[in-house]
């Protein structure tokens, strides 16, 4: 009895830690089986919109995922799977382009032979491009960009990082993105050394084995190159006619490794509550009536861009929210360190939990896998135990040195100015 | 039947037929006259079904507007009850199949869609 619980809790342990990476053909193939019902296997390519060359071309990849390949048709694509009762799915940030495909135990061989179609022998045709992609692209940018929330964090990324990392992950209405950008980008993104294969309710050495046989033809190009990102900050105002809420996003970057103590200060300044209906007792719980801060912590492999997005159904209640916000950043440093223990407690839950789902996985552990490095959570678990008062004071006051990105989106002629907030 | 009955495959196919048949369809379609009237033979194709106007709408830019361009010169020259000037007919080697493949295309789409739509699933 005691040693089969020990057993149980040897194998919990074992479950945090995603599976050792394995080079099989010159790509990355890594997974993980908990003994989910179901299985996922996650291409994730270096596509991403900071590698693009063209605006919106990432974006246009993206959705030209699972279209005509010379295995089979889009059709066939789709109703195969349907036979299958898979599901797939694509999906875009800023580093990578992962393409999913989650299915039954057992259909392996059939869904990692169709990723591997579309990487290898995409055809890219001129009429899907018209008749499918081009009206999805539009569709997203159109939502997008009357999402004040997501225009506001697309153009605080513009604003901290110009160029990479500043490009947007939606397409532009404004660039056309023809098949041949599209084609020559897919071109010099789909080989070896810029795929990984991440699966979830798999065993390893069959995906290996899957991957070997499958992705082994697969062009070998080096990897595309990518300028260090720079933190640079700025200001900006846009008019919104969509008639959402008002909002503005008052951020900080920072360039270099991803830094835990700034993943401890989002937790800190986050007023999500821990209990339903209560205000929680972060530093930003006393808002004005109708608005709402969100903090966002976006870490990427070479920098990473925090803020709180402040949005309210009038301009005076942002004006309000948003003093609250400068003066709750500029305290921050001399956090109490009780306060610090809970936030830390508070990150780490959000750090390990969201390797729950599948999503999470690919999004925490993906880059892990590209690095080579420790491909566990384990690793971000003790990286936030080593943050110190000091350490936090030091992150902080160095993040907050920097110029401050501040986006307004909504009706500017009554939204507060930065200054006008005290940053 | 959006491209119609055609035995042209079968003829190429075979030498001695091509040799002799080939003449006389050269003939037959400098007779026909609509190259006079600067048209393609693509350009007669009947347009008003699904198959081909799906087909049309994946010409590029270019032949789109070539084609606009021809129906507006032919129709001038209907008008006037006059072929063109001779220098300006349409060559027989400018007379390509820019529709055709496109045509094509569609179709094998369409009976795909149909075969997916109709097939009975047998577990192995």
């Amino acid at each position: 009895m005691l040693a089969a619980r020990a057993s149980t809790r040897n194998a919990s342990r074992i479950a945090r830690s995603f599976a050792t990476v394995v080079d099989t053909a010159g790509v990355k193939v890594s997974a993980v089986d908990y003994g989910q019902p179901t299985s996922a296997v996650t291409f994730l390519i270096k596509a991403g919109s900071r590698f693009e060359n063209k605006p919106g071309v990432a974006h246009a990849l993206k959705n030209f995922a699972f279209k005509s390949t010379s295995k089979r048709s889009a059709l066939g694509t789709v109703r195969e799977s349907e036979l299958y009762g898979g599901v797939l799915s694509s999906s875009l940030s800023r580093e990578h382009l992962a393409l999913t495909a989650e299915f039954l135990r057992g259909d392996e061989p059939f869904f990692v032979e169709l990723l591997t179609s579309f990487v290898t022998s995409a055809k890219f045709a001129r009429h899907e491009y018209q008749e499918y992609v081009v009206p999805v692209i539009e569709s997203e940018s159109n939502a997008a960009s009357s999402d004040p929330a997501i225009h506001a964090v697309e153009l605080a990324h513009t604003l901290a990082f110009r160029s990479g990392l500043g490009s947007s992950l939606f397409a532009n209405p404004h660039h056309a993105v023809s098949i041949e950008d599209i084609k020559s980008f897919a071109a010099s993104t789909f080989s070896k050394g810029n795929i990984a294969v991440l699966g979830t309710g798999i065993d390893q050495a069959a995906l290996s084995k899957l991957v070997d046989k499958t992705l082994g033809s697969a062009p070998s190009a080096p990897a595309l190159p990518s300028s260090p990102s720079t933190y640079f900050g700025g200001e900006t105002r846009v008019e919104s006619s969509h008639g959402g809420p008002q909002t503005v996003f008052i951020g900080y970057g920072v360039a270099g490794p991803s830094n835990p103590s700034i993943a401890a200060l989002s937790a800190y300044l986050s007023p999500a509550p821990a209990l339903k209906w209560s205000n929680g007792l972060s530093p930003l719980s006393e808002l004005p009536l109708g608005t709402s801060v969100q903090s966002v912590y976006l870490p990427y492999s070479d920098a990473t861009l925090f803020g709180l997005l402040v949005q309210g159904t009038t301009t005076k209640g942002v004006k309000d929210a948003g003093k609250l916000v400068a003066k709750a950043l500029k305290e921050a440093a001399a956090v109490k360190s009780d306060d610090l223990k809970k936030a830390l407690a508070k990150a780490k839950f959000a750090a390990a939990s969201s390797v729950d789902n599948r999503d999470g996985i690919i999004n925490v552990l993906g880059p892990k896998v590209f690095a080579g490095s420790d491909t566990s959570v384990d690793s971000a678990l003790t990286a936030l135990d080593n943050v110190n008062g000091a350490a936090f004071a030091k992150a902080v006051s160095t993040l907050l040195k920097g110029k401050p990105t501040y986006v307004a989106v909504g009706d500017v002629h009554t939204l507060p100015y930065a200054d006008e907030l005290g940053l | 039947m959006a491209l119609g009955y055609s035995l042209a495959g079968w003829i190429k196919s075979s030498r001695t037929l091509s040799k002799y048949i080939k003449p006389v369809a050269n003939w037959y379609a400098d007779l026909a006259g609509y190259r006079q009237m600067g048209l393609k033979y693509d350009d007669l194709l009947v347009e008003e079904s699904p198959t081909v106007q799906r087909a049309l709408n994946r010409l590029t830019d270019r032949e789109r507007y070539d084609r606009a361009y021809r129906f507006k010169i032919a129709s001038h020259s209907s008008l006037t009850h006059k072929p063109l000037p001779k220098e300006q007919w349409v060559s027989a080697n400018e007379d390509k199949r820019y529709l055709k493949p496109h045509v094509e295309e569609v179709l094998k789409e369409n009976e795909e869609r149909l075969v997916w739509d109709t097939m009975t699933v047998e577990r192995k």
